[in-house]
C-alpha cells in the first residue's frame, strides 16, 4: 500500500468511527455555572477537564462559565424558570429554600443518591443540602469560622474562653487602639459562634423563629460581658475595620473565615486555630455556622442523567483533592483528609478540626427575614440602647409578623 | 363637516356594539365557567376514589399482598380508573400497580426504575407538604396533587401514611374526561338580535334626541345583560346540581368497592368502617362538607354554595355592563367616529411613530402595567408560579399601607414610634430630601458665585476639585463617609475628641443616623448644583451689572434684582430633577446607614426593596412603589404649574 492509500484508509476508519460513536450517543453538552475565580477557579476548570477525559468517546463534554457572584443567584432565579440557564451550577446554600418554595428552579436528587454516595461527606454538610427533608444538591466545599491570630502577639492560642479572655485583656490597650480580639461580633452571622453554643439559633427544628430564646439571651449577655466589662473589642466592628486592625498588628486574635485568609497583609505571621470552647456553657466549644456549597442540578436540564454523573464525579475523593491543594477550598468529601496532602496543610486541617462542630447555617426561605431585625437588636445591644432581653424580644416579633405575612395564604 | 352625523345611527351603531362586547363577554365566561364545573366535576369524583384508594391502602398497611390484591379489586370495580400505583418512599419501591405497562418483568412490587424518577419526587414533595402544613400548622401546600395525564385524563396523587407519618404516595389515573356540554348559542343571538331591533323600534319614535335615545340605549343594554345574567346563572347552578350528584354517587359505589377489597372493611359483624364523609375533599386534604355522612348532598351548603356563586355572577355580569355602556356611549357620542377620523388624517404621522410607540409600550409601559397588576395582588416568593388572577387581593395592599396609623403609641418612657409605618418613613424621606436638595442648591450657588469671581486664581483647580464628588462612584463615597463616621476609628469622631468632645455613636439614634446620610449626600449633591449655578452665571450680560452700577444699585441689590432672576430658568427644572433623584436616592442610605436604628432612618425606596428582596412580599413591595410613584407623579404636577407660572423673567 502506497501512503496515500493508507491515509485513505485511516481516514475513512476514522470517519466510520465517529460515525458509530455518534449512533451509539447523541452528544450531550452541559454546562455548569460557578462564581470562582483566580486559583479556585483553575482548580475547579482542572477538575471538568479531568471528567471530560474520562468520557471522551461518549459524547458527554462539560462546559464552564463563570458568572460574577453578585448576579449569580438572581440570574438562577430568572433564567431557569423560564427554561433557560446551565444544566449544573454552585451556589452556597442559603438560596436553597427560597429557590425549593419559588419552584422549578432546582432539582430533587434523593432519587439518584444512594447510602455510599451520602457517606461519602461530612454530615452536616449533607444535611445543609437538605431542605424538608429532602436532598438538593451533593456538598462540594464547605466556609466556616475559626480562630485566625497574630503569631507574633499570640504564642499559644488560648483553648477556652477563660484563657482568651485573660490573653485579651492582657494585649489591650484603647488608648493606642490596640485589641486582644477583633471580630465583627454586632454581625448575626460572627455572633453564631456563640449563639449556637448557648442552644440558641434562628430558627428551631419546625422551622419557627427562636430569636428571643434562652440561648440567645445567655449568648448575647456574655457578649455584653466582653464589651462592657472585659473591653477587648473594639467598638462597631465590620469586616474593613477587623482587617485593617489585624493587618497593622492592632489586633492579636481575629475570628473569621477563609475568605480573610485573602485579605491579611504579607509580613503578618499567621497561625490558625479551632475557636476556643465556652466556660459559660459548661465547657462546649463555640460552633460557628457553615456555609456550604453545593452542586445543584437545574430543574430545567434535559439531561439530569448525565448532570448527575458529573455532580458525583466532581464531589469524589480525586477532584475534592484537587479543590483543596491546588483551589485552596476545603472540600465536603471525607476522605480526602486522609491524603498526607491534605492531612498536613495547617489551614486544612484546622478548618477540618472546626467543621466537626459547625452548625450547618438555616437554608430556609425565611432566613433572609432574620438578617434585618437581628442586626439591629444586636446593634440596640452593643450599643446599650436596650436591653438584651428587649431588643430580642422586639427582633422577634418583626420577624414572626414578617414570616406570618409571607405564609399567609391570601 | 357639513353634515350634521346623526344620533339615532350612531347609538343604533353604539347599542349594536355594545351588546356585542357585553353578551359576547358573559357568553365567553359562561362557556368557560361551565368546561372549569365540568373538570372541577371530574376533579372532585378522581379525589373521591383517590381518597377511597389511599383509604383502602393504609388499612391494609400500606405494602405487601394484601395491599396488591385490595389495589386490584377497587380498579376492577371502578371503570373510570386506568391505573393505580402505591409507592413506598424507603427503598424507592413500588408496591401496587395496576398500570398495564407494570405487567410481567416490571409488575410490582419492585425497586423504581431511573427513568421512574419524577414518581417519587412527585411523593417527595407531597411528604414534604403535608410535614410544612402540619408545622406551620397552616394550609399552604397541596397535600393532594392533580393534573392532566397524556390521555386526556386525570393523574392524581395523595400521601400515603403510616402511624402519622407519611411513607409513600398513592396515584391515580382515571380515563378521559368527559367533554363539556355544549352551550347553546343560540340564546344570545337573539338577545343580541332583541335588543337591537327594540332599540331600533324606539329610535324610530324618538328621532334625533340624543339625551332620551342615550337613556333608553343603556337601559335597553342593562335589561339585556339582566336576561343574559340569569341565563348564565341557570346554566351553572344546573351544572353545579350536576357535579354534586355526580360526587354523592361516586362516594357511594367508592364505599361500595373500597368494602370488597378489604374483608374488614365490608358492613356486618366487627367491622371498621371507613370514612366516606372525609373522602370529597379540597388539595389539602380537608373535607368539603356538602356530601353529608349519609352520602347525601347536604341541602344547606349546596345552597350557600349556589348565593357564593350567583354574587360572583353578579358581579362578573355587572362588571360587563360598564364595559358595554362604556363602548355605548363611546360610539353614541360620536367620539369612535372622531378618532377614526383623526387616525385617517394623520395615518403617516402614526405610521412614522408606530416603532418608537411599539418600544415604549413594550419595555416601559407593559413593565409598569406588570408592577400596577402586581400591586393588587398577593404575589410572594412562595405564591411565584401562581398566576396573578389567584392571589388578586384588590386593594388590600394599599389599604394595608395607607391604612395604617400606628405611627406611634405613648408609653410610660414616653411616645414610642412605630418605624416601620409608612407616615413615618415618608416624612423621613421627606426631611431627607428637602435638606439635601435646600444644602445642595444654597452651597452650590454660593461656590457657584465664588467661582465666578473674575480673576480668581488658580480657577480651574477648584472647580476640578469641587466637581470630583460627582465623579466619583456614589457607593464608594457612601462607604467613605460611613467609615468617617466610625465611633472609634471615624475622622468625625476624632476631631470631636480633639476639641475635647465625647465621641457620638452615630448610628445610634435616628437623629444622628439621618444627620450621617445627609451630610453625605449633601456632600454628593453640590457639585450638580453648582455647575448648573456657574453656567447660569456666566451667560448673564455684564451689561446689566454695569448698568445697575451706573444707577447706583447695592451689590445685594445687584444680586436680587439680576442675579437670582437670571438664574431661575437653570435652577427650577435643576430642583425638581433634583428633588425626584433625592427622593429616590437609594445606595446613599441602604450604605451608610442601612436604616439603622431599627428601620428609622430608611426612606420610602429602601423601605420597598426590603419589602420585595429580604421580606419576598412582591405585590406588597409593588404596591409600595405605586405610592411613591403617585406621590413623585403628584409632586412633578404641582412643579410643573409653578414652573409654567414662572416662566419667563
Amino acid at each position: 500500500m502506497n501512503p496515500r492509500h493508507s491515509r485513505l484508509v485511516i481516514c475513512m476508519a476514522l470517519a466510520l468511527l465517529c460515525g458509530v460513536s455518534a449512533v451509539a450517543a447523541p452528544p450531550i453538552e452541559l454546562v455548569v455555572w460557578h462564581s470562582y475565580r483566580g486559583g479556585e477557579a483553575a482548580a475547579f476548570e482542572k477538575v471538568v477537564a479531568a471528567y471530560n477525559a474520562a468520557k471522551a468517546g461518549t459524547g458527554v463534554k462539560v462546559t464552564t462559565l463563570p458568572v460574577p457572584y453578585d448576579a449569580f443567584a438572581d440570574k438562577i432565579t430568572a433564567a431557569v424558570p423560564r427554561g433557560k440557564g446551565p444544566d449544573m451550577f454552585i451556589f452556597a446554600q442559603d438560596r436553597l429554600g427560597g429557590w425549593v418554595e419559588a419552584g422549578k428552579t432546582i432539582e430533587p436528587i434523593d432519587f439518584y443518591v444512594d447510602q455510599a454516595t451520602k457517606d461519602r461527606f461530612l454530615t452536616t454538610t449533607v444535611q445543609a443540602m437538605t431542605y424538608h427533608g429532602t436532598i438538593y444538591a451533593l456538598p462540594f466545599n464547605y466556609k466556616v469560622i475559626t480562630m485566625v491570630y497574630n503569631k507574633k502577639l499570640v504564642t499559644k492560642p488560648p483553648k477556652t474562653t477563660g484563657e482568651l479572655v485573660q490573653l485579651a485583656k492582657s494585649l489591650t490597650d484603647a488608648g493606642t487602639g490596640r485589641f486582644g480580639v477583633a471580630y465583627w461580633y454586632s454581625n448575626f452571622y460572627y455572633h453564631a459562634i456563640l449563639m449556637n453554643t448557648f442552644g440558641g439559633g434562628a430558627f428551631d427544628a419546625s422551622g419557627k423563629p427562636i430569636l428571643n430564646c434562652d440561648g440567645n439571651i445567655k449568648s448575647l449577655e456574655l457578649l455584653t460581658k466582653w464589651v462592657d466589662k472585659d473591653k477587648f473589642l473594639p467598638a462597631e466592628p465590620s469586616t474593613a475595620l477587623v482587617t485593617a486592625l489585624f493587618n497593622d498588628g492592632k489586633a492579636a486574635i481575629v475570628f473569621s473565615g477563609p475568605w480573610f485568609l485573602g485579605e491579611i497583609a504579607k509580613g503578618i505571621d499567621v497561625g490558625l486555630a479551632p475557636l476556643p470552647t465556652v466556660d459559660e456553657a459548661g465547657g462546649k466549644p463555640m460552633q460557628p455556622w457553615m456555609t456550604v456549597e453545593g452542586v445543584f442540578i437545574a430543574a430545567g436540564s434535559k439531561n439530569k442523567d448525565a448532570a448527575y454523573d458529573f455532580v458525583k464525579f466532581v464531589t469524589d475523593t480525586p477532584s475534592a483533592k484537587i479543590m483543596a491543594v491546588e483551589g485552596r477550598q476545603t472540600p465536603a468529601n471525607k476522605a480526602v483528609y486522609l491524603d498526607p496532602q491534605v492531612v498536613n496543610d495547617p489551614t486544612l486541617r484546622v478548618f477540618r478540626q472546626q467543621v466537626e462542630v459547625a452548625v450547618p447555617m438555616p437554608n430556609l426561605a425565611e432566613m433572609s427575614m432574620m438578617w434585618t431585625p437581628a442586626s439591629s437588636a444586636m446593634a440596640a445591644i452593643v450599643q446599650k440602647s436596650a436591653t438584651v432581653k428587649d431588643a430580642l424580644d422586639h427582633a422577634q416579633k418583626e420577624v414572626v409578623e414578617a414570616v406570618g405575612l409571607l405564609r399567609k395564604r391570601q | 363637516m357639513s353634515k350634521e352625523p346623526s344620533h339615532s345611527r350612531r347609538f343604533a351603531a353604539g347599542v349594536v356594539a355594545a351588546l356585542v362586547v357585553g353578551v359576547g363577554l358573559s357568553e365567553w365566561v359562561l362557556v368557560r365557567a361551565r368546561t372549569q364545573e365540568n373538570r372541577s366535576r371530574a376533579e372532585r369524583v378522581a379525589v373521591v376514589a383517590l381518597s377511597a384508594v389511599t383509604e383502602v391502602a393504609e388499612r391494609a398497611g400500606g405494602a405487601g399482598d394484601s395491599l396488591r390484591r385490595a389495589v386490584a379489586t377497587i380498579a376492577g370495580q371502578n371503570p373510570g380508573l386506568k391505573a393505580i400505583r402505591v409507592l413506598v418512599l424507603d427503598g424507592l419501591s413500588l408496591e401496587a400497580s395496576t398500570a398495564s405497562e407494570d405487567r410481567g418483568e416490571k409488575a410490582a412490587p419492585r425497586r423504581l426504575t431511573r427513568d421512574e424518577k419524577p414518581i417519587y419526587d412527585q411523593a417527595q414533595r407531597l411528604r414534604a407538604a403535608v410535614e410544612t402544613n402540619r408545622q406551620e400548622g397552616a394550609a399552604r401546600k397541596p397535600e393532594i396533587e392533580v393534573a392532566g395525564s397524556a390521555g386526556g385524563g386525570l393523574s392524581l396523587a395523595a400521601p400515603l401514611e403510616k402511624d402519622g407519618s407519611v411513607v409513600g404516595m398513592v396515584a391515580l389515573e382515571t380515563t378521559a374526561v368527559p367533554t363539556a356540554p355544549r352551550t347553546d348559542w343560540l340564546f344570545p343571538v337573539v338577545v343580541v338580535a332583541g335588543a337591537g331591533a327594540a332599540f331600533w323600534l324606539l329610535a324610530v319614535v324618538m328621532g334625533e334626541r340624543r339625551a332620551l335615545l342615550a337613556l333608553f340605549a343603556c337601559l335597553l343594554l342593562m335589561a339585556a345583560m339582566v336576561v343574559m345574567g340569569r341565563h348564565a346563572f341557570t346554566a351553572v347552578s344546573g351544572d353545579r346540581r350536576a357535579t354534586e350528584s355526580a360526587v354523592a354517587a361516586a362516594v357511594g359505589a367508592d364505599e361500595v368497592s373500597a368494602a370488597k377489597a378489604l374483608p374488614e372493611l365490608a358492613p356486618g359483624e366487627g367491622a371498621k368502617p371507613v370514612h366516606p364523609a372525609n373522602w370529597d375533599a379540597d388539595v389539602f386534604r380537608r373535607p368539603l362538607g356538602v356530601i353529608g355522612a349519609d352520602g347525601k348532598v347536604d341541602e344547606a351548603k349546596f345552597e350557600q354554595g349556589l348565593a357564593t356563586g350567583s354574587s360572583k355572577t353578579a358581579r362578573v355580569v355587572g362588571t360587563f355592563t360598564v364595559v358595554a355602556i362604556a363602548v355605548l356611549l363611546f360610539v353614541g357620542f360620536g367620539a369612535a367616529s372622531r378618532l377614526g377620523a383623526t387616525i385617517s388624517k394623520h395615518h403617516q404621522a402614526y405610521t412614522y411613530t408606530f416603532p418608537a410607540i411599539f418600544g415604549m409600550v413594550l419595555l416601559v409601559f407593559l413593565p409598569f402595567l406588570y408592577g400596577v397588576a402586581l400591586s393588587f395582588t398577593g404575589k410572594s416568593l412562595y405564591t411565584s408560579q401562581v398566576p396573578l388572577s389567584e392571589i388578586w387581593v384588590g386593594v388590600k395592599n394599599f389599604v394595608d399601607i395607607l391604612g395604617d396609623f400606628h405611627i406611634a403609641k405613648s408609653t410610660v418612657t414616653g411616645l414610642v414610634w412605630n418605624y416601620q409605618n409608612i407616615y413615618w418613613t415618608l416624612g423621613v424621606t421627606i426631611v431627607w430630601t428637602v435638606t439635601n436638595v435646600a444644602y445642595g442648591v444654597g452651597m452650590g450657588l454660593f461656590l457657584a458665585l465664588i467661582l465666578n469671581t473674575k480673576g480668581l486664581l488658580l480657577r480651574p483647580i477648584y472647580r476640578v476639585i469641587f466637581v470630583l464628588p460627582w465623579a466619583m462612584p456614589n457607593y464608594i463615597t457612601a462607604l467613605i463617609w460611613k467609615g468617617m463616621f466610625h465611633q472609634q476609628f471615624g475622622v468625625i469622631n476624632q476631631i470631636i475628641q480633639m476639641f475635647g468632645g465625647t465621641p457620638v455613636s452615630w448610628f445610634e439614634k435616628p437623629s444622628t443616623s439621618l444627620f450621617a446620610c445627609i451630610a453625605t449626600n449633601a456632600w454628593l449633591s453640590v457639585p450638580f448644583m453648582m455647575v448648573i449655578c456657574l453656567g447660569a452665571l456666566q451667560s448673564i450680560s455684564a451689561d446689566l451689572y454695569e448698568a445697575a452700577r451706573v444707577d447706583g444699585a447695592t451689590r445685594w441689590q445687584q444680586f436680587r434684582s439680576i442675579t437670582l432672576p437670571s438664574l431661575k430658568p437653570a435652577l427650577i427644572p435643576a430642583v425638581i430633577l433634583s428633588v425626584i433623584w433625592t427622593f429616590n436616592m437609594f445606595n446613599i442610605i441602604y450604605i451608610v446607614s442601612g436604616g439603622d436604628p431599627d428601620h428609622s432612618t430608611e426612606i420610602m425606596i429602601t423601605q420597598a426593596y426590603k419589602f420585595a428582596f429580604e421580606q419576598y412580599r412582591y405585590g406588597y413591595a409593588a404596591a409600595y412603589s405605586m405610592v411613591i410613584f403617585a406621590i413623585l407623579l403628584a409632586y412633578g404636577i404641582w412643579q410643573n404649574k409653578v414652573t409654567k407660572a414662572t416662566e419667563g423673567i
